[in-house]
C-alpha cells in the first residue's frame, strides 16, 4: 500500500515537472513574436543609408543607394517609411512613401523628379519585389507572426549562435508567397540568422541570411543581410550604415509634401 | 593473296559451320547484352555541340537578360472571346496547375495571372496582374479586355486583337521534355470541360515531338521492313532458309553495331536511330551470292565446289562495295557534328559485320542447308531470252542515244540542283492538319508567332540605352520590322518607356512617346522595376543598362525566312544605322535554328561529298584503273544528281532527311555499280566477246541488282505512310534511289561501255 503511495507520487511529481519545463519553453508562436518585433520594430523611428546591390544570374551588377527611414505608429502595427534615392545619378531625387498596416494594402507613392509629379500607386499585394530587388515589401515591412503557424522543429548553432529552428506555415494558402518557411531566429537577439522560403511546389525558392549583426543604441541590427533567389541565382545584397534610432523623426516627413521637397539631411 | 584469304575462309567456314554459328550466336549475345544499355538522345538540338559557338552565345545572353531558350506556348481561343468570367476562370486554375509542374520555371510563367499590367486611374497608378481576381461577372470582365487591349506592350502577345485568343508562355527548364509537359498540360484542359480550345506550340513541343516520333517510328517501320523485304525475298527465291540466312546477317550487324556503341556509353541520337534501317540495306548485299549461287548450283552438282566458285565470282565484288561503304560512312566522323560521326562509325562498323558475315556465316548456312528438291535444268535459252537480256540488247543498240539522253538529264538535274535551298523546319515536320502545324498557324494568325528571335544591341558602354536617342533609333526599327510579313510582334524596352510615360500622363496617348531627358528614362524604369514584376524589365535591358534585346516573334520557324530578315535588317540599318555605332547582334531560337540548318545541315553535305571523293579514289585503287574508276562512280553520280536536282525542281529544302539520305545513295549505287563492274570484266576476260558480256552480266548479276533494288524498295513503300513527313520523304527517296541507281547500272553503264570500248576494254 505504502510504496503504491510513493510510486503515485513519485510518478506525479516526474509529470508535473514535465508539464513545468515544458512551460517554460517557448512557443513557436511566442518566438516568432519576439523575433517579428526586433526586426521590424526596434525604436519608435530609425533611419539609414542603404546600399542595394541586385546582382543577376550572369553576375551583372545594378547598385541603388537611398536614405530610408521608419517611424512606427504603434508597436507591431501601423509603420511609414520614406525612402530617397542618391545613386544611380540618373534616379537621385526619385521619392518612395509607404503607409504599411499589418491587415490591408499598403498605400505608397512616388515622386518622379523628371516630371515633378507625384503619383500615388495601389498596391496589389505585398509579395511584389522592393524596388526591384528579391526582397518584398513584406520582407521589408514585416509578416505579421498571426498570418501563419509556428512549430519549433529543433535548437542548433547557426554562424556560432544558439538558435530556434521555426517551421511557419501559413493559416491561409492564397495568402502568402510561399507554402512552408523556415527559420534560424537567434536566441539572444532574437533576430532571424537564415530563412528558407518554399514555394508551391514545395522547392526552395528564397534563402535570406542575415551576414553582419550590430548592437546599435542598444539595438541589434541586421547591418548586413543578403536575399538569394535559389532558382534563378539571382541575388540582392543590402548594407545598412549610419544606422540612428530614436530620432524624434517628424511625422512630417511621411508625408506626400516631403516627396517633393525632404529635409535637405536626406539630400545632401 | 585476297583470293587466298577468302578461299581459307569460306573453306573453313563451310567445313566447320557449327563452329561459326555457335561463335556468331556468342557473340551476337554478348553485343546484345549491351543493349539495354543504351541512351538515346531525341532532341535535335543536341546535333550541334554545346561548344558552338551559337550555343555559347545564346547562353550568355540568356543571362544577360534572365531569358529561357526552351518556351511552350499554350493557346486558348474561345468563340465567345477569352473575358468571360468562367474562360478566365478555367484560364486561372490552368496556370496555377501549369506552375505547379515538374519541369516548368514557374517564376517566369508570362500568363494573365502573373504578368503586370501598369494603368492609371482617377490619377492612382494601379500595377496589377492582369487576372489579379476574376471578374464576377459580365460587365466587369468587359471593362477588363478594355484595359488590356488598351495596352501595347500585351496586345499580340497575351492577347489577340479579336480577343479569342490569349496565350501562356511556359519556359521550362533545358533538361525537361516539352512534349511530356505539353502532354500534362493538355489533360488538365481537358480535365476543365470548357468549350474553349487549347493549341500546343513552342520549339520545345516540336522538338520534343519530332525526337520521340522518330525513336517511335522506327521501332514501327524497321520490323514492317524487315517483314516486307522477307516476304519478297521469299517470291524470288522460294525459300524460307534463304530468307532467313539474309534476315541474320541484318539482324547481327545491328545487334552488333547497337551493342558496340551501347556498350561505350555512346548516346543514340535521332540520325544513329536510323542505322537499322541502313544496315538492313546494305545487307541485301547478301542477295547477290544467293542470286549467284542458284545460278551455280544448277551448273555444278558438288555443292561446296558451287559455294566456292559462287563466293570466287561475287566475293570481290563485294569485298569492294563493302569498303568503299565502309570508307564512305567512316569519312561522316571527319566532320565536327558529333551524332554524324557516330552515325557514320556505327553504319561503318555494320557494314563490317556484314562484309564478314558473306564470308563466314553465309557459306556456312549454305552448307548446312539440305536441297529440298534436285536443281532444275535450266534452260538453254533462259538467260539470253530474260527480259533483262532483251533489255540491254537495246540498250546496247541505241548506246549513242541512251548515252546522250543520259547527258541531257544530268544537264537539267544540274538546273534544278542550282535551286535546292538549304532549310530546316521542325513544325514543317508535320502533316498540314497536325496537331502542331494547326496550333501554330492558329498562334501565327491570331497572335505574333511562336518562333522568338532576339536583336542585342550593345552600346558598349554602361547608360546607354537610356539615351533617347538610343530609344528611339530601337523604336524606328520596330516600326520597320513590324510591317514585315514574317514579323508578328516586337517588344523592347522603348515600349515599356512609353508605356509608363503614358501612365505617369494621366493616361494621355499624346505622352506616349520616349521622353527627351535621359533621368526621365531611367525614373521610368526604377518606377516599372519597382511596381512591376522585375523579369518583365530584366528581360529586355541588361543591368548596366548597356544592352538592350528587341524580342521579335516570327510567324515562322523555317530557317530560310529568319535568314532573309536578317539581310532586310541589315540593309535597312545600313542606311539607318543605329547611333554611336551600336551593331546589332542576333540570337534566340529562331537565330538557332538558322544556323544550326547551316551548321548542321552543310556540314552534312560537306561529309558527303568529302565521302564521295573518298569513294572515288577508292574505287580507282579497286580497279587500279582512272577510267573504270569512273564508270563505276557514275551511277552514284547519276542517282545523286537527278534525285537533289528532282528535289530542287520540286522546290522541297535540302533537310535532314534528305541531306540524310544523301549518304544513303552512297551504299546503294556503288554496291550496284561495283557489282556490275567487277563481273562484267570478270566474264570479259573469259570470253572477250564484249556485246555477249553485257548481255550476261546484265542478266545475271544484274538480276540480283534488280532484285535486290525491288526488295529494297518494297520494304520502305510502307514508309509513304507515316505520320511524320520525313519518313515520308525517306521512303519515297529511297525508292527512288534503288530504282535509279538499279536502272542506270543496269541502262546507261552498258551503253556507255558499249560506246568506248577500246577505250574502257585496253588492258583487260
Amino acid at each position: 500500500m505504502k510504496r503504491t503511495i510513493y510510486f503515485t507520487i513519485g510518478l506525479v511529481m516526474i509529470v508535473s515537472s514535465a508539464a513545468i519545463a515544458r512551460a517554460q519553453a517557448l512557443s513557436g508562436e511566442e518566438i516568432m513574436r519576439r523575433s517579428y518585433l526586433a526586426r521590424y520594430y526596434p525604436g519608435e523611428d530609425m533611419s539609414a543609408h542603404v546600399i542595394m546591390r541586385l546582382v543577376s544570374e550572369g553576375g551583372q551588377e545594378r547598385v541603388r543607394e537611398f536614405i530610408m527611414s521608419r517611424r512606427n505608429l504603434k508597436e507591431g502595427g501601423e509603420q511609414r517609411y520614406f525612402l530617397y534615392f542618391h545613386r544611380p545619378p540618373d534616379v537621385r531625387g526619385t521619392a518612395f512613401l509607404v503607409w504599411a498596416y499589418p491587415r490591408r494594402d499598403d498605400d505608397r507613392w512616388l515622386y518622379v523628379p523628371a516630371l515633378n509629379l507625384i503619383r500615388r500607386i495601389a498596391a496589389s499585394d505585398k509579395y511584389e519585389s522592393f524596388v526591384g530587388s528579391d526582397f518584398t515589401y513584406e520582407d521589408v515591412a514585416g509578416r505579421e507572426p498571426e498570418e501563419d503557424t509556428h512549430r519549433v522543429l529543433r535548437e542548433e548553432k547557426a554562424g556560432g549562435r544558439d538558435a530556434y529552428i521555426l517551421e511557419s506555415i501559413p493559416k491561409n494558402p492564397g495568402n502568402s508567397d510561399f507554402s512552408r518557411k523556415l527559420s534560424w531566429i537567434d536566441k539572444t537577439t532574437w533576430l532571424p540568422l537564415k530563412e528558407e522560403y518554399y514555394d508551391r511546389r514545395g522547392d526552395l525558392a528564397r534563402v535570406f541570411t542575415a551576414d553582419e549583426l550590430k548592437e546599435i543604441q542598444g539595438f541589434w541590427t541586421m547591418t548586413k543581410r543578403v536575399m538569394k533567389n535559389a532558382q534563378s541565382g539571382h541575388w540582392t545584397e543590402v548594407i545598412f550604415s549610419e544606422v540612428r534610432y530614436n530620432r524624434k523623426l517628424s511625422p512630417e516627413l511621411f508625408s506626400e509634401r516631403s516627396l517633393r521637397a525632404p529635409p535637405a539631411e536626406f539630400t545632401k | 593473296m585476297w583470293p587466298k584469304v577468302r578461299e581459307a575462309l569460306v573453306g573453313w567456314s563451310m567445313d566447320h559451320p557449327k563452329i561459326v554459328l555457335t561463335l556468331t550466336l556468342f557473340l551476337t549475345l554478348a553485343f546484345g547484352s549491351q543493349l539495354p544499355r543504351m541512351q538515346t538522345d531525341t532532341d535535335p538540338k543536341s546535333m550541334l555541340p554545346s561548344t558552338s559557338p551559337v550555343r555559347q552565345y545564346n547562353d550568355q545572353m540568356e543571362r544577360w537578360f534572365g531569358l529561357h531558350p526552351d518556351v511552350i506556348v499554350v493557346g486558348i481561343w474561345s468563340e465567345k472571346g477569352i473575358f468571360m468570367p468562367e474562360t478566365l476562370a478555367r484560364i486561372a486554375r490552368l496556370t496555377d496547375g501549369i506552375m505547379r509542374l515538374p519541369g516548368v520555371i514557374a517564376r517566369d510563367v508570362a500568363a494573365f495571372s502573373t504578368v503586370t499590367d501598369i494603368t492609371v486611374a482617377d490619377g492612382v497608378l494601379q500595377a496589377r496582374p492582369i487576372l489579379e481576381r476574376v471578374p464576377p461577372d459580365a460587365a466587369a470582365a468587359e471593362r477588363l479586355k478594355q484595359q488590356v487591349l488598351a495596352n501595347p506592350l500585351l496586345v499580340n502577345r497575351l492577347i489577340s486583337a479579336d480577343a479569342k485568343t490569349t496565350a501562356i508562355y511556359i519556359p521550362i527548364e533545358t533538361s525537361a521534355n516539352g512534349k511530356v509537359i505539353a502532354d500534362r498540360i493538355q489533360a488538365m484542359a481537358v480535365a476543365e470541360q470548357g468549350p474553349e480550345r487549347y493549341f500546343f506550340a513552342g520549339d520545345p513541343v516540336a522538338r520534343h515531338t519530332v525526337g520521340t516520333e522518330m525513336f517511335r517510328q522506327r521501332k514501327l517501320f524497321a520490323p514492317l521492313a524487315a517483314v516486307v523485304i522477307c516476304v519478297v525475298l521469299y517470291l524470288f527465291f522460294k525459300s524460307w532458309g534463304l530468307v532467313a540466312a539474309n534476315m541474320a546477317v541484318a539482324l547481327i550487324a545491328i545487334i552488333w553495331g547497337m551493342g558496340l556503341f551501347s556498350g561505350l556509353g555512346v548516346p543514340i541520337h535521332i540520325l544513329a536511330s536510323m542505322s537499322p534501317i541502313f544496315l538492313m540495306a546494305i545487307s541485301t548485299d547478301t542477295v547477290h551470292i544467293f542470286n549467284e549461287f542458284t545460278f551455280r548450283r544448277r551448273e555444278v552438282s558438288d555443292r561446296r565446289k558451287a559455294i566456292q566458285e559462287t563466293m570466287k565470282a561475287v566475293g570481290t565484288p563485294i569485298l569492294f562495295s563493302d569498303l568503299a561503304t565502309i570508307a564512305g560512312f567512316a569519312s561522316l566522323a571527319i566532320g565536327h557534328i558529333i551524332p554524324a560521326r557516330v552515325f557514320g562509325l556505327l553504319v561503318a562498323f555494320g557494314t563490317f559485320v556484314i562484309l564478314l558475315m558473306s564470308f563466314t556465316l553465309v557459306p556456312a548456312l549454305l552448307a548446312l542447308a539440305r536441297d529440298r528438291q534436285p536443281p532444275a535444268v535450266p534452260p538453254v535459252d533462259d538467260l539470253a531470252s530474260s527480259w533483262l537480256a532483251r533489255f540491254v540488247r537495246g540498250c546496247v543498240a541505241w548506246k549513242t542515244t541512251v548515252v546522250l539522253v543520259g547527258c541531257v538529264l544530268v544537264a537539267v538535274s544540274a538546273v534544278g540542283l542550282s535551286k535546292i535551298q538549304i532549310n530546316n523546319n521542325l513544325v514543317a515536320f508535320f502533316k498540314p492538319k497536325s496537331e502542331i502545324r494547326v496550333a501554330d498557324r492558329h498562334l501565327s494568325q491570331t497572335l505574333g508567332g511562336t518562333a522568338p528571335l532576339y536583336l542585342v544591341a550593345d552600346g558598349k558602354t554602361p547608360d546607354s540605352v537610356t539615351r533617347p536617342e538610343f530609344l528611339r533609333a530601337l523604336e524606328d526599327l520596330q516600326r520597320k520590322l513590324e510591317q514585315d510579313p514574317v514579323v508578328g510582334k516586337t517588344l523592347s524596352v522603348a515600349d515599356v518607356v512609353k508605356r509608363v510615360s503614358r501612365v505617369l500622363n494621366n493616361d494621355d496617348p499624346s505622352r506616349e512617346v520616349i521622353p527627351d531627358s535621359q533621368e526621365a528614362v531611367a525614373q521610368y524604369l526604377l518606377l516599372f522595376s519597382s511596381t512591376a514584376r522585375p523579369r518583365d524589365l530584366n528581360n529586355l535591358v541588361d543591368y548596366p543598362y548597356q544592352k538592350a534585346n528587341l524580342m521579335v516573334q516570327l510567324r515562322s520557324w523555317d530557317a530560310v525566312e529568319t535568314r532573309a530578315l536578317l539581310e532586310r535588317i541589315r540593309t535597312y540599318l545600313s542606311s539607318q544605322p543605329l547611333p554611336g555605332g551600336v551593331e546589332l547582334k542576333p540570337a534566340g531560337m529562331a537565330y538557332f535554328n538558322m544556323v544550326w540548318s547551316d551548321e548542321v545541315l552543310v556540314g552534312m553535305l560537306e561529309g558527303f561529298i568529302a565521302s564521295c571523293v573518298l569513294v572515288f579514289f577508292l574505287l580507282i585503287l579497286e580497279y587500279r584503273s582512272f577510267r573504270w574508276g569512273v564508270v563505276s562512280f557514275l551511277p552514284l553520280l547519276f542517282t545523286v544528281v537527278l534525285i537533289y536536282g528532282a528535289v530542287g525542281f520540286i522546290g522541297k529544302d535540302f533537310d535532314l532527311p534528305i541531306s540524310v539520305l544523301s549518304t544513303l545513295s552512297l551504299g546503294l549505287a556503288v554496291d550496284f555499280a561495283i557489282h556490275f563492274v567487277s563481273r562484267f570484266q570478270q566474264h570479259y576476260r573469259e570470253t572477250k566477246d564484249l556485246e555477249g558480256s553485257l548481255i550476261w552480266t546484265a542478266a545475271r548479276p544484274g538480276r540480283g541488282i534488280v532484285r535486290n533494288a525491288v526488295l529494297f524498295a518494297s520494304g520502305f513503300a510502307p514508309m509513304l505512310f507515316a505520320a511524320l513527313t520525313p519518313y515520308i520523304t525517306v521512303g519515297a527517296s529511297m525508292i527512288a534511289i534503288m530504282l535509279l541507281s538499279a536502272l542506270t547500272t543496269v541502262v546507261y553503264l552498258p551503253a556507255l561501255i558499249a560506246l568506248f570500248p577500246r577505250w574502257l576494254t585496253r588492258g583487260l
